[in-house]
């Protein structure tokens, strides 16, 4: 690790003001991803600013039919809220297997949502749930903000306050962990809106990404047999010593015939 | 019996609560902290090291590299093979200096050490030495490093080949093979892994310009064999090297042998004349700490028409990595020699070993060393003979049991076994695991869209027999009549505090709470073995118990005494000394208080013995269920069975089996270090891609005792520190093979991870 300054935010005014005069300057919420990167010294921040804290990204409560949680919400927070628990459940339970027990006492929905890594569960969520993501200074929906690996609309200096999560008829995460790291090596998230079904899966390719012919196929008829013979490009899937291409699709279909059996049974 | 053999372990409560203390622990004032800059390529020659930038960085101290080591004359390694190999040639040692002079050979190799006045200024340093390299072709794979005009790791070691070795009897197993009704052979592969033990690599050295001696602090598994290394490694004498290790959080093999970082250290203490500390990051763990296994045996099975064995021949190639560690080479090539014949009479056998270097981390003893390697070649055979000679697979096994009225048991290679009882230990295991209603619970599981399998293992392992010719346990006595007992082998997780203090316990009649522990105490000169090879309890625990009895024998002339009896009067009994005639009695406690004002307590004693190797053995029965779709493994059920001779506390044997399984089960489904094999790059660096098991992995487990006492030492014991290793990986294996072959899947060699099972499935549909 590099040496730093670590400042405690008083408030989101004072985080951006701060951090447009110290470029080299980093936000810091549950640190998850951050810290083990300065551990292995892969970045050099001139200040960490803790917004962990801050009173202005908490906040959990279900309003005119959403669900709108802070960014500073931790997923131990997440996974044990009954107001997450009564709205879309699904939440609650992609929550409490995120990790394990340190990092979702640690970890935040914001800084998942910031950091945006493939493998990550909560992008899942939020683009099958279609949810807004409220920043600083302006709203964006889920189509618009994720942009590949490790990438998302946000610009610089601007900080996810909250997110908003349409409450669902139904929905289900079903998720296949790394048997590493236990990240999600497939997870797919499905939620249906009336007539509306939305898929997205994550873990599986260079980024989250929804699954349309799912999708279409499953309006029609929402079975598991409906995914069957389905087109899944495998060579948009990711290959590395741990999966091929094709067992990676192959998770994504059995994730997602699961998913939907676990919410026809729901 | 008394109260010792059902106690919960006494060191726990001090581990658990965060009370132990490790070398990480441990500072001296006016230490200085060391950080390796380690290789970032797996083979190259080094052109130019240039660290006046590094020096001249804020809070530095001092730079060394490889002029530094081959000036000190730290560059030759003990290695502590004992025998010749093919044509009397010996083994042949590589030079290893503690940094690396001319070449790196592997991805993680210490190129220079940065002293610093706090461990944040030595990293930052790191980054300012600049190292020149000429990069050389990386080998990995153990072929490849064979192959003809394959890059040469060391000048000294013509076509990367350290050793070849022989062992048995080629012509009679030849004539046997060519008579034989049928021969199964099988290839397989024992996976290089990463031990990782929780407690990081760490060390902490002080010289004393004064005596010119060091204080080493460090992790290790016994603090003699250390010592012992470091003399060789250094030429410094052992009585001016004093090891100290407190508490370790586990070792595995891979603390059994001196490390680089150790003899940097000490040249860097001298140097400077103040103590310098290292703690390893987990990163550094995987590309510098020892790995374990990596062989790979080609096995060759003959039967007669019955299913009787008539001979068989296994091939070895062992990677060492880079350098030879002190334990990794006599280990895997005296532990399968002495096994190979397994738990069955084999008439003729044949061994023959190549000991291969690679650009890889080197190999070191690792929980088991060989033994569940040959288990795993002889028990994947049988299991395949059985299969394709259509004879059930126990029943095979049976056939060719040593049987009880063989023993002691000579084999046709090197070892004699004491008396074991297989098939007992099968039948226990087969009832206890209900072997007969496995195939209701297949097809119960079939219903459920699953692919159910049953597997076992018969083993037997050769404890180690010791590097130090005896052990010697001291006891002494306190004015309370408190005892406290000392020894050299330490514990890292097996818990000799609770059982090393049962022995002398239940020796004396006295309550466990009268006996403590002393483990590995520099001022107490003792000879004697570290731990490993499943040795401790057999070797150092039954010298316990005949320091005991020397103590009773020791005092009852005093116990006459205050008796007012000829010595020859006294008995010792229910933790008294009493008169023949039972009319007059002194406690223990009694006496030693009696006795407290005498200076050394005349009740203070030292006893040793010498205790060769002992014969654990036993039978595991593994059940497994494979989803198909995802091609993940649940273990349904595990049994274990061992003869760990005596058992001197269950609860202890069963924390033992269950770890030693853990780790085969770990290595099974997911543990395997992988490197590139063009770039020789290491792939699995952190725990983001090594897959270590979790707890959940083996979840539902059965440990039976089956104890034959041992008549090989005065305790009885035989040993369990390394059975649940080596009966687990064929166990499961054979289950996974079991599970799979309904589908047409064949031998698959380990990791069984979810990705490599469902390829195979995929593949056998067609």
């Amino acid at each position: 690790m590099f040496e730093f300054n670590y400042l405690k935010a008083k408030s989101v005014s004072d985080v951006t003001a701060f951090v447009a005069a110290h470029p080299d300057a980093k936000l810091l919420a549950g640190g998850m991803t951050l810290i083990p990167t300065l551990k292995q010294r892969l970045a050099r921040p001139s200040h960490l600013v803790d917004i962990g804290g801050l009173p202005e990204l908490g906040g959990l409560e279900v309003k005119d039919g959403q669900l709108v949680i802070g960014a500073a919400t931790t997923h131990f927070e997440v996974a044990s809220s009954a107001v997450v628990e009564k709205s879309i459940p699904a939440l609650a339970m992609l929550a409490e297997h995120i990790g394990d027990p340190q990092v979702r006492n640690r970890g935040t929905l914001g800084g998942s949502v910031a950091n945006n890594d493939p493998a990550a569960d909560y992008p899942s969520a939020v683009l099958a749930l279609d949810a807004t993501i409220v920043t600083n200074r302006r709203e964006i929906a889920a189509a618009d903000y994720f942009q590949g690996m490790f990438a998302t609309a946000l610009e610089d200096g601007e900080i996810i306050m909250r997110l908003r999560f349409p409450v669902p008829q139904r929905a289900v995460y079903e998720k296949f962990p790394h048997p590493a790291s236990g990240y999600a090596m497939a997870g797919v998230f499905i939620a249906t809106t009336g007539n509306a079904v939305r898929v997205a899966v994550t873990g599986a390719a260079s980024g989250v990404f929804r699954w349309t012919e799912a999708e279409a196929a499953l309006a029609k008829k929402m079975h598991s047999a409906a995914l069957d013979g389905l087109k899944l490009d495998e060579s948009d899937m990711n290959e590395d010593i741990h999966a091929t291409r094709e067992y990676r699709a192959n998770l994504v279909r059995v994730m997602a015939k699961r998913a939907v059996q676990k919410l026809l049974a729901a | 019996m008394s109260d010792a053999h059902a106690a919960n372990r006494r060191e726990d409560l001090r581990l658990i609560t965060g009370r132990g203390r490790y070398t990480a622990d441990m500072n001296l004032s006016g230490q200085l902290y060391a950080c390796f800059l380690r290789a970032d390529r797996a083979h190259a020659e080094i052109k130019a090291i240039d660290v006046k930038s590094a020096l001249a960085r804020p809070g530095v101290v001092a730079v060394l590299t490889g002029a530094d080591a081959v000036a000190a004359q730290y560059t030759q390694f003990p290695n502590l093979m004992t025998f010749a190999g093919r044509n009397g040639a010996q083994i042949l040692k590589p030079e290893r200096p503690v940094l690396a002079s001319g070449k790196v050979r592997y991805v993680g190799e210490a190129v220079a050490m940065v002293v610093a006045e706090s461990a944040l200024a030595a990293q930052d340093a790191l980054e300012a030495i600049e190292i020149e390299y000429r990069d050389l072709g990386a080998v990995i794979a153990m072929a490849d490093a064979l192959a003809p005009g394959a890059p040469q790791l060391h000048a000294n070691v013509p076509g990367n080949l350290c050793f070849e070795w022989e062992t048995g009897d080629a012509a009679a197993v030849e004539q046997a093979f060519v008579k034989a009704a049928h021969i199964t052979r099988l290839k397989v592969i024992t996976t290089r892994v990463a031990p990782s033990p929780m407690e990081p690599r760490a060390c902490l050295v002080s010289y004393v310009a004064a005596s010119d001696s060091y204080d080493v602090y460090t992790p290790s598994q016994g603090i003699n064999m250390l010592r012992k290394q470091f003399s060789m490694l250094t030429g410094i004498p052992e009585e001016r090297l004093r090891v100290h290790t407190h508490d370790v959080g586990g070792s595995f093999g891979q603390r059994s042998g001196v490390y680089p970082e150790h003899g940097a250290q000490m040249i860097a203490a001298k140097r400077l004349g103040r103590p310098i500390k290292w703690v390893s990051t987990r990163a550094e763990g995987f590309m510098s700490d020892a790995h374990g296994r990596g062989i790979e045996i080609a096995g060759e099975l003959a039967l007669d028409r019955d299913g009787k064995f008539l001979a068989a021949r296994y091939d070895f190639l062992c990677d060492m990595g880079a350098y030879l560690t002190p334990t990794g080479s006599i280990s895997h090539l005296r532990n399968p020699a002495t096994l190979m014949t397994g738990v069955y009479r084999t008439p003729a056998l044949y061994g023959s070993f190549k000991v291969v270097l690679t650009n890889a981390v080197p190999v070191a003893a690792y929980r088991g060393a060989g033994r569940p390697d040959i288990a795993y070649a002889v028990e994947r055979l049988v299991d395949r003979a059985a299969d394709e000679m259509k004879i059930e697979r126990t029943e095979l096994r049976r056939r060719n049991f040593i049987p009880p009225e063989a023993f002691p048991y000579k084999t046709p290679t090197v070892g004699v076994y004491e008396p074991s009882n297989f098939a007992g230990c099968l039948d226990q295991a087969l009832k206890a695991a209900d072997w007969a209603g496995f195939e209701r619970r297949r097809a119960e599981a079939a219903q459920r869209g699953r692919l159910r399998g049953m597997g076992l293992s018969t083993i037997i392992e050769a404890t180690g027999a010791g590097v130090f010719p005896k052990d010697q346990v001291a006891i002494e006595v306190d004015a309370q009549g408190k005892l406290t007992v000392f020894t050299v082998s330490l514990s890292s997780g097996q818990g000799h505090e609770t059982t090393f203090a049962a022995v002398v316990a239940d020796t004396l009649g006295v309550p466990h709470a009268m006996v403590s522990l002393h483990e590995c105490d520099p001022q107490k000169v003792l000879i004697g073995n570290h731990t490993g090879g499943s040795r401790s309890m057999a070797g150092a625990g039954s010298v316990c118990k005949l320091a005991a009895q020397k103590l009773i024998e020791q005092a009852k002339p005093f116990a006459a005494e205050a008796l007012e009896l000829e010595p020859s009067q006294v008995d010792y009994s229910g933790g008294a000394f009493r008169s023949r005639d039972g009319e007059k009695m002194i406690k223990f406690e009694e006496l030693a208080k009696k006795l407290a004002g005498r200076q050394p307590h005349p009740m203070n004693t030292l006893a040793e013995a010498t205790v060769g190797s002992t014969w654990p053995n036993g039978c595991h029965i593994a059940e497994v269920e494979v989803d198909p779709d995802t091609g993940v493994t649940e273990i349904a059920a595990y049994t274990a069975v061992d003869d760990c001779g005596v058992v001197i506390n269950h609860s202890i044997v069963e924390g033992q089996v269950h770890g030693g399984v853990a780790q085969g089960a770990g290595q099974i489904f997911g543990e395997h270090v992988m490197y590139d094999h063009a770039s020789g790059q290491l792939l699995t660096g952190s725990f983001m891609d090594y897959g270590m098991p979790r707890a959940g992995l083996v979840r539902n487990i059965h440990v039976g005792d089956h104890p034959l006492p041992s008549k090989l030492n005065a305790l009885g014991a035989k040993g369990v520190g390394e059975s649940g290793c080596t009966a687990s990986l064929p166990a499961l294996a054979n289950a996974m093979t079991d599970a799979l072959r309904p589908a047409g899947v064949g031998h698959l060699d380990m990791p069984y991870t979810p990705s490599k099972v469902w390829h195979a499935l995929q593949t056998a549909k067609g």
